[in-house]
């Protein structure tokens, strides 16, 4: 329990110091481009490959699993939206982006750390904290919510190339379904989850990163670290969200 | 001149410097020599405030740097140039980016004086065509110097080297040795080195001060070095048989 207040303490501490006001806000500028690049645009790859093939998944699924004539077919194409848009774009994808970036993070900054370029930094007067953290928390809370809108609109796509090329729904079918009983605060929730699982990923696999201790190896326990932390995080939030924005 | 007294620096319950107090004379090398593990990095990184000292004081000048805030600290640490063990370049820049950063963090010259600046530090440390090259690209040499352009692309007061040969060839370390002294020279810096290259104390050596376990153990010029009596430094700096030999046969 003392650990983990006062990993918590330092956490805050941390983001403390990333919140202040930058030294050169043109060089945060250019740093804030470079990770636009790096977490976001380098990120759209792997979400429209899953993001389709999740889709895909999810319409024969729902598909074979409500084989009722009771049931209408356009059920099924409502049932990929509303998965779509209400968890796998945020939450699923939130889930893969901790992999990805946080990794991706944790490693860069515990890098930086272990090779003394943080202490460089410091030296030169920097703020090391806001300097590196600061624009990945800017870019991904900028850029996430386009890889989601991006994951919604491929996910769908997905479904209704899967549900129509197996014959499962017709093309009519899915697209009325995709329109039927569209709540378009959905898309409003799922941004927010959205928001808040990037400031997740971002801040807590900094923090793994930036605290490394030691050499190489701490650098990959750090990076392991991020992802299990972040990951937990999300779902944790994930619950306490979804009770507030849709009770 | 920087000044160090009373200093004590623990991690945990190792006592890693106990009770340091030292002066580094103004605009000359000054060397902190000692075996591995001794504190010397321990005792440079507290000086430039990298670590929190848990006791005494240290001046830059008449100012108290460990009692400054982060923002006071910030415009002393201007005047600092470090040069460390590993070069510590950024990664993702280029070597001119390297050496650009500094000057793009705190000052605001035009882009043309800048690059003017940044190519004047490069042909200093003798890297020519290289501006575009990043850290991976470059030798262990070249690495240091492009940290060493970078150490001095403010006109720093003082500079502060880790280890600065290490890894190096004996040649190249002599080079970097040479460079740094003749840089502290012509800028009137205060340099302090961390080292366990005797050949580095032979050549650049103009104020040594010896840690072993945490204490000054010896202070004095290249010169006094040979004839001094501390057993401990008598054992470090005649490490080998044939050295120990010729120390004896001096007598």
């Amino acid at each position: 329990m003392i650990k983990f207040l006062s990993q918590l303490g330092k956490y805050c501490i941390l983001l403390g110091k990333v919140f202040s006001i930058p030294e050169k806000p043109s060089l945060y500028y250019k740093q804030t481009m470079r990770e636009f690049v790096y977490l976001g645009i380098n990120s759209i790859g792997i979400i429209t490959i899953i993001s389709f093939f999740m889709g895909a998944v999810i319409t024969l699924q729902t598909a074979y699993n409500t084989e009722n004539p009771i049931y209408p077919s356009y059920l099924i194409g409502l049932g990929c939206r509303d998965s779509i848009i209400l968890e796998f774009s945020s939450t699923v994808a939130a889930l893969i982006l901790a992999g990805k970036v946080g990794s991706n993070i944790a490693s860069e900054i515990g890098t930086m750390r272990v090779t003394e370029q943080i202490d460089a930094l410091e030296m030169m007067g920097v703020n090391s904290a806001s300097y590196l953290i600061l624009p990945k928390i800017i870019a991904t809370l900028l850029f996430n919510p386009v890889l989601t809108l991006i994951s919604i609109i491929v996910g769908i796509l997905g479904g209704w190339i899967a549900g129509t090329l197996s014959g499962v729904i017709t093309s009519e079918d899915f697209i009325y379904g995709i329109q039927y009983a569209f709540i378009p605060y959905y898309i409003t929730y799922s941004m927010i989850k959205t928001v808040f699982f990037a400031f997740i990923i971002t801040s807590v696999s900094s923090f793994q990163g930036y605290f490394v201790d030691g050499g190489s190896l701490e650098v990959g326990r750090a990076s392991t670290k991020a992802v299990v932390f972040s990951s937990v995080l999300i779902l944790l939030f994930n619950v306490i969200l979804t009770q507030l924005l849709l009770s | 001149m920087i000044s160090v007294k009373n200093l004590d620096k623990s991690f945990n319950d190792n006592m890693v410097l106990n009770d340091i107090s030292v002066t580094f004379k103004a605009g000359k090398t000054n060397l902190i020599i000692g075996r591995s593990g001794s504190g010397k990095t321990v005792l440079l990184k507290t000086i430039v405030g990298l670590h929190e000292a848990d006791r005494g004081e240290i001046w830059f000048e008449n100012v108290l740097f460990n009692n400054l805030d982060f923002k006071e600290k910030k415009d002393i640490r201007k005047e600092m140039g470090m040069l460390f063990q590993g070069s510590a370049l950024f990664d993702s820049l280029t070597v001119e980016q390297n050496v650009r950063f500094p000057i793009d963090m705190f000052t605001d010259k035009s882009s043309e004086e800048k690059i003017e600046r940044v190519n004047f530090c490069l042909n200093r440390v003798d890297i020519i065509n290289a501006n575009n090259l990043f850290p991976s690209e470059l030798s262990g040499g070249m690495k240091k110097r492009v940290a060493i352009a970078r150490a001095i692309s403010l006109n720093p007061k003082y500079l502060f080297c880790d280890e600065p040969n290490s890894g190096l060839d004996p040649l190249t370390a002599i080079l970097i040795d040479e460079l740094i002294k003749e840089l502290t020279e012509e800028y009137s810096m205060t340099t302090i080195i961390n080292t366990h290259d005797m050949n580095s104390v032979m050549e650049i050596g103009e104020m040594i001060v010896f840690i072993n376990e945490g204490r000054i153990a010896w202070e004095g010029s290249k010169h006094e070095i040979l004839d001094s009596d501390c057993e401990a430094l008598n054992d470090f700096v005649f490490a080998n048989s044939l050295a120990k030999q010729l120390k004896n046969s001096s007598k």
